[in-house]
């Protein structure tokens, strides 16, 4: 039965994508069949074989447009996808939406981000299993091209279901300059209101089933500079510790975002400074801090540089945005980070004849510096105070196109990760990386990627060296061989290998692999999945039609 | 189960009345001056590239870097115009500027900060392109290696034409 559906599937969009003016879309596939593994153990769940289906359809009449997405997790879905994604297949999300010049209007499920996110953001992303779509109804309304107003209510999806709690939103942008006919600089002013309604069952008396949260911005630039700011305060809320919601014990939250640089062709540098104090929001308080990352009302990502290979994502830094008592004293986090970005120009001395381009990352977050009353569950935490150091990271990457043959990318990176803080464990880590890319043109349409990293500590699992073959014999078919080796660690020295190739045509792709995963996480754009140890096949299909 | 097979089939018979034409859609996103584009205002009489990247995506920049070596002679000879859209989300927005200024790229950047443009054109991984013409949609492509902008522009002078 499984296997008919999966095929029905197919068959819709191989019909969709002959037949390619009726409807537009996507397929989405990504399949595991597990095995078991003499060096890390047996597979010991039920279904070895898992699957994540997804498949949207789009249909445009003039001003209308309608949407669905089916999704299937047959027989199971991936290990540790959330166990609400528990339909063989369902109706996921759908929508119909009205566009005018002045008007949106839509019914249904939708996505939305007000600012930065600070109080807001639903979104998807597929390789996570994050989809906190809102199934109400949104309207922008925009009366001039300067002025942009948005209203919404609704609720999160979880998985085949909705949330428990209500969400209210309201965002208003105001395009100060465009408004004044102002040319030579830009200001931009924007005010939200996310309002989260749920009822506690057997609640202290007088506790407020809103939470409120309040956000103004101002963005600004002028020629090569430009500086934004956002300020969140967040009414107080009731402290959920373990599961259970405190309706005794409230607190209040406020964020705040400030990001300036300067920029010109040839040389950039960013800095951004944030300050987050107990400012997870979730639309039902029931599952603040759950792993599955549903139910999220806004989006906190750790500002971090976001790093390609392999040993470089080892230590990741999360936010730390919750309140908590036991079993660590933490409130929030506060820190900054900076990019700089130059390039060396051609017929230099370092930039040689196609030139040289260099990235230097720092970022440093703390938590925030607090006093903290554990019997009565309150907090004192100054503005500007640095408390416990949580990460630091160091990087810098150098690319250089040497010829019309020859491509490398060298980076190096110094990290300090507190695992005793982020992971709730013990320890800490101090580590350097080093990571070499060579590039070679068989000929302008053959090539072939060559990677070396190597990981130094002490701390943890000590030593790693990796390395990545990637053949590219044309723009449609590509093989790789890569291996992590934990060479350094006494207690598991083992190769965590991927073998694998892939076919490319115009928007269609599919890929196989077969390899040892290592367990961590796997972060996109900063929000983590807790991925498993695990060891088998792995298909992956994508089409878009 | 069988009611969703059929509802299925009777979603596309209904969408075998509906011609859906493969158009830009009707969204608007910010360009690096902060000012709202709306994209299926956008002039396409001459070829329109729209290439989604990320600053944290390896192969997106390393293809937008191999374009911008000979882009001036694509734009000599054809009139092709590239729209470099980045999807990177909040965690990595800030970047976006710093990186397309620090490589000295000229194409035209947007914002789709929470991916509205990449959902609503069916983008799955990036890379990714389309290329419009006279405002439809008339070729795509995913994924990047050393060469593959030989084959894009061959599909840019053929729709020049």
């Amino acid at each position: 039965m499984k296997k008919k559906l999966f095929f029905i599937f197919v068959l819709i969009a191989i019909q969709f994508n002959a037949q390619n003016n009726w409807v537009s879309g996507n397929f989405i596939s990504n399949s595991q069949y597990y095995l078991d593994d003499n060096k890390t153990g047996d597979f010991g769940e039920n279904d070895r074989f898992r699957s994540n289906n997804y498949l949207k359809l789009d249909a445009n009449l003039n001003r209308f447009s309608l949407e669905i997405q089916v999704e299937s997790y047959a027989p199971q879905s991936l290990l540790n996808f959330s166990s609400n994604f528990d339909k063989e297949i369902g109706f996921a999300t759908y929508y119909a939406n009205y566009k005018s010049d002045k008007l949106d209007a839509t019914i249904g499920y939708f996505y939305e981000q007000f600012g930065n996110g600070l109080v807001l953001r639903s979104y998807e992303d597929k390789q996570l299993g994050v989809n906190n779509a809102l199934r109400g109804s949104k309207l922008v309304y925009t009366p001039v091209n300067y002025v942009q107003i948005t209203g919404l209510y609704g609720k999160h999806r979880v998985g085949f279901n909705v949330s428990d709690g209500d969400i209210l939103g309201f965002d208003t942008e105001f395009n100060l300059t465009d408004a004044l006919k102002v040319e030579k600089s830009y200001v931009n002013l924007g005010f939200s209101i996310v309002s989260r309604s749920q009822e506690i069952e057997n609640s202290e008396k007088g506790f407020q089933k809103n939470t409120i949260a309040y956000s103004g911005r101002i963005n600004y630039s002028k020629n090569n500079f430009y500086s934004s700011v956002e300020y969140v305060l967040k009414e107080k809320d009731a402290i959920v510790e373990f599961g259970f919601v405190n309706t005794q014990k409230l607190a209040k939250g406020n964020a705040f975002l400030l990001n300036t640089g300067y920029s010109k062709k040839g040389f950039s540098i960013d800095v951004t400074f944030r300050r987050l104090e107990n400012m997870s929001f979730y639309s039902d308080r029931n599952v603040e801090g759950n792993l599955d990352n549903e139910q999220l009302v806004n989006y906190l990502p750790s500002l971090t540089k976001q790093h390609y290979y392999s040993l470089a994502n080892i230590y990741i830094y999360q936010t730390q945005s919750r309140l908590t008592f036991t079993p660590f004293k933490k409130a929030g986090e506060i820190g900054s980070q900076i990019d700089v970005f130059y390039n060396v120009k051609k017929g230099t001395f370092l930039g040689g004849k196609y030139g040289t381009q260099l990235a230097l990352n720092y970022a440093t977050w703390y938590g925030l510096d607090a006093e903290f009353d554990t019997e009565n569950r309150t907090f004192n935490a100054g503005f500007t105070n640095f408390g416990v150091k949580y990460f630091t990271e160091f990087n810098i990457e150098v690319l250089k196109k040497w010829s019309k043959k020859w491509y490398s990318n060298f980076t190096f990176i110094n990290l300090y990760y507190n695992k005793k803080y982020i992971e709730e464990t013990s320890g800490k880590v101090d580590a350097t990386i080093a990571i070499t890319e060579v590039t070679y043109k068989f000929t302008p349409k053959k090539s072939v990627r060559m990677e070396v990293q190597h990981l130094w500590t002490d701390d943890d699992k000590k030593d790693w060296v990796a390395g990545t073959l990637e053949m590219n014999f044309s723009s449609k078919v590509s093989l790789f061989a890569a291996d992590l080796y934990n060479y350094g660690n006494e207690l598991k020295k083992i190769h965590y290998y991927n073998f694998g190739g892939s076919f490319t045509k115009n928007s269609t792709r599919v890929s196989l692999s077969y390899g040892r995963q290592r367990g961590g996480l796997l972060c996109v754009g900063g929000i983590c999945r807790i991925v498993p140890e695990s060891t088998g096949f792995g298909l992956s299909i994508n089409t878009s039609f | 189960m069988n009611k969703i097979i059929l509802f299925c089939f009777f979603m596309i018979a209904t969408f075998n009345q509906i011609q859906a034409q493969k158009i830009l859609p009707q969204i608007s996103l910010k360009n690096m001056n902060g000012k709202l584009i709306d994209i299926s205002k956008i002039e396409t009489n001459n070829v329109t590239v729209f290439n989604f990247w990320a600053t944290w995506c390896v192969p997106c920049i390393k293809e937008l870097e191999e374009i911008n070596e000979i882009y001036s002679e694509w734009k000599d000879e054809t009139n092709v115009k590239i729209i470099a859209v980045s999807v990177d989300d909040a965690r990595t927005v800030s970047r976006v500027k710093a990186m397309v200024n620090g490589k000295e790229w000229p194409y035209e950047i947007l914002f789709d900060t929470n991916q509205e443009l990449k959902r609503a054109l069916n983008v799955t991984t990036i890379p990714y392109l389309i290329i419009v013409k006279n405002n439809k949609i008339v070729y795509t492509h995913s994924g990047y290696t050393y060469g593959s902008e030989i084959e894009l522009y061959e599909k840019i002078k053929q729709f020049s034409n």
